[in-house]
């Protein structure tokens, strides 16, 4: 009986396609409501923060007004000011801003770093991989935070670009030694061979066939790499080393707590952008996880 | 005698193991002429996809030397952008497991229209599409229309298997490799692959190498076959009289390990020991002679070369004048096979 249903349905109906990548993740996003709150809440913020900042007047923000120092959150500042009498609210927008974007700039740039790098030394192997791989062991071995100090001290005034590119010039060999052992294995396959039996060229074969068949692997990474960039620009901030006070990030509001009477009396300073930090920061991670199992059937919930 | 496609001399495949180069392939020559069948029969490891390997450029770390002469033009030494524009046009190969010879994230009709827009870039969309169907409804496959929207996960072995088919004749090619099609698949299904092949060995005019350890498929199949052991070829002959009269040592305990249904065998023969692997194979002397031990040493040639004992029938070694299979007791107790 089942049988014979199952033929007329497949004569009459168009027959069921099977479920596409973004339908797959969407599923596993509902099934997991953690996640699925997470997204929403990500997509809020970020709406939020990079319109908001568009009306917003960086300049004014940040102008010191000696008549409002450590006011307390109120009607003219809703979440009060800090010791150059600076509105933490605006800073707090324009900071998530700041921070948001270089998160998602390094995220990009170590990315595209990382596959180009990863996959040419993977696919190629032999003295090209291993040239390739040395390189990267040259970039590990060199202090990060040293190198960030001394670029800091160097480059005059910095933006949004500058620093990112200091950040990925140090945070792309992961990625590069992940794809590249992804590679060593999918180059192996027989598709890849049969692939250039048809006359593909070696660079069409890396970027069309070898790099969707990893591409799981690499959304998961750079999605979990973007809580860590923007904890790691938070971390560079609070020790001095990141933005002045005149580009605020989440990280500069931070360092007002290394004074301990703001520490200790003055909350509204600090606590927002450490709040704000850990949301992003758990938020992103759960969206990743969600995308981790949407990418193994073995994992997958829904 | 029809006309040479492909003429392969004195192939020498080498691969670097620890800084030294062992030959996989030795001194190989062969040669296929159009709408022919060239089986190559061997245990595995005996370098055969090696040689179809080499043939395709598909080797990336190996030493090749020789002539690969593709109808008088030699590829062995070509560029890769002139190699690569033969590949696929020219020379179509079907690889041994269709699970893998597909890419998993690309539709059966990218896949196959992939061979059709790397050859031709004028083809529009529409054309291409149309030729995918068609090539699709040739290898047999059901409701192509469907099948053109799926992707390799979706379809059985066999289908799939017809599908890396249509992959390799989507532009006719003249000289089409075979690399065990039929390894991977029930026996059912076998015989319609190689229905397909024969079919389209007749309508495209086209030249086959046969790679393949099963003799079914080489009696079926093959015009002439060639008998490889540890890279070298033992016997080559049409396939009448090898079938008929084998003369190689390896050929025959080849032909004798076959279940045979006419004659009640209590045991099969088993040809003792394995390959020897590339490090360990005796370079010089026969190479066969480490696995029939019980033929005296003088038997076989110093520098065994091929012999032609009668018009396109080539053994290698002298050998073959003075092998018989020993009495199968006497082996058991000498060496142990049960």
């Amino acid at each position: 009986m089942e049988t014979n249903n199952a033929n007329v349905n497949e004569d009459n109906t168009k027959i069921q396609k099977s479920p596409s990548g973004l339908s797959i993740i969407w599923r596993e996003l509902v099934r997991d409501k953690l996640a699925l709150v997470s997204l929403i809440f990500l997509i809020v913020i970020t709406v939020f923060v990079y319109g908001v900042a568009l009306i917003l007047d960086q300049d004014e923000i940040v102008r010191v007004d000696l008549f409002s120092i450590h006011e307390p959150p109120g009607e003219e500042f809703i979440l009060g000011t800090d010791y150059g009498g600076r509105d933490i609210f605006g800073q707090l927008i324009i900071g998530t801003r700041n921070s948001l974007s270089i998160g998602i700039l390094v995220t990009l740039m170590t990315g595209v770093i990382g596959i180009v790098f990863g996959l040419v030394a993977g696919y190629f192997g032999g003295n090209i991989d291993n040239i390739m791989m040395r390189i990267t062991d040259f970039f590990m071995i060199l202090p990060f935070l040293m190198i960030v100090i001394v670029f800091v001290a160097i480059v005059p005034s910095y933006s949004v670009l500058t620093f990112s590119l200091i950040m990925t010039a140090f945070l792309w060999m992961g990625k590069a030694r992940l794809i590249r052992s992804k590679a060593l294995q999918e180059k192996e396959l027989d598709y890849v061979q049969a692939s250039k039996t048809l006359g593909s060229s070696n660079f069409k074969i890396m970027f069309t066939q070898v790099l969707p068949n990893i591409s799981s692997l690499i959304i998961v990474t750079m999605t979990l790499n973007l809580a860590n960039n923007i904890g790691l620009e938070s971390g560079l901030s609070f020790l001095g080393f990141g933005f002045p006070e005149s580009t605020p990030s989440l990280g500069t509001l931070l360092s007002y707590a290394r004074n301990p009477q703001t520490l200790e009396y003055r909350w509204w300073i600090w606590v927002p952008a450490s709040v704000l930090i850990l949301l992003l920061m758990l938020a992103i991670r759960n969206v990743g996880e969600a995308l981790k199992r949407a990418t193994d059937a073995r994992q997958r919930r829904g | 005698m029809s006309e040479k496609l492909l003429e392969v001399k004195n192939l020498k495949t080498s691969f670097r193991i620890k800084d030294d180069y062992y030959a996989a392939v030795d001194d190989v020559s062969l040669s296929v002429n159009k709408n022919e069948v060239l089986a190559i029969v061997g245990e595995s490891g005996c370098g055969k996809s090696a040689l179809a390997f080499s043939i395709m450029g598909l080797h990336n770390r190996a030493k090749i030397e020789g002539n690969i002469m593709f109808k008088n033009q030699d590829i062995a030494n070509i560029s890769p952008a002139k190699l690569n524009k033969l590949r696929g046009n020219n020379m179509g190969m079907i690889f041994q497991d269709p699970l893998t010879a597909l890419n998993p994230l690309m539709e059966i009709g990218d896949q196959i229209g992939e061979a059709l827009l790397l050859h031709n870039k004028d083809l529009s969309k529409e054309k291409r599409k149309d030729k995918v169907i068609q090539l699709l409804t040739k290898v047999g496959i059901p409701r192509p229309e469907h099948v053109y929207e799926q992707f390799p996960h979706e379809l059985s072995g066999g289908m799939r298997q017809r599908v890396v088919i249509a992959t390799a004749i989507a532009n006719e090619p003249e000289l089409l490799i075979a690399d065990e099609p039929t390894t991977a698949l029930d026996v059912t299904i076998q015989s319609q692959i190689l229905d397909l092949i024969k079919e389209l060995k007749d309508d495209m005019d086209a030249g086959i190498i046969m790679i393949t350890h099963d003799l079914g498929v080489v009696a079926e199949m093959a015009d002439r076959v060639a008998v490889m052991y540890a890279g070298q070829i033992v016997e080559v002959s049409d396939v009448y009289t090898l079938f008929e009269s084998p003369l190689h040592p390896y050929t025959r305990s080849l032909f004798n390990s076959v279940p045979n249904t006419a004659e009640a065998q209590s045991k099969l023969h088993v040809i003792q020991g394995i390959v020897p692997s590339l490090q360990k194979l005796p370079r010089e002397g026969c190479r066969f002679s480490a696995r029939i031990p019980w033929v005296e040493e003088s038997a076989h040639e110093e520098h065994p070369e091929l012999h032609e004992v009668s018009p396109g029938h080539f053994v290698r070694c002298t050998c073959y004048k003075h092998f018989n299979f020993p009495d199968s007791s006497k082996e058991e107790q000498q060496h142990g096979i049960s």
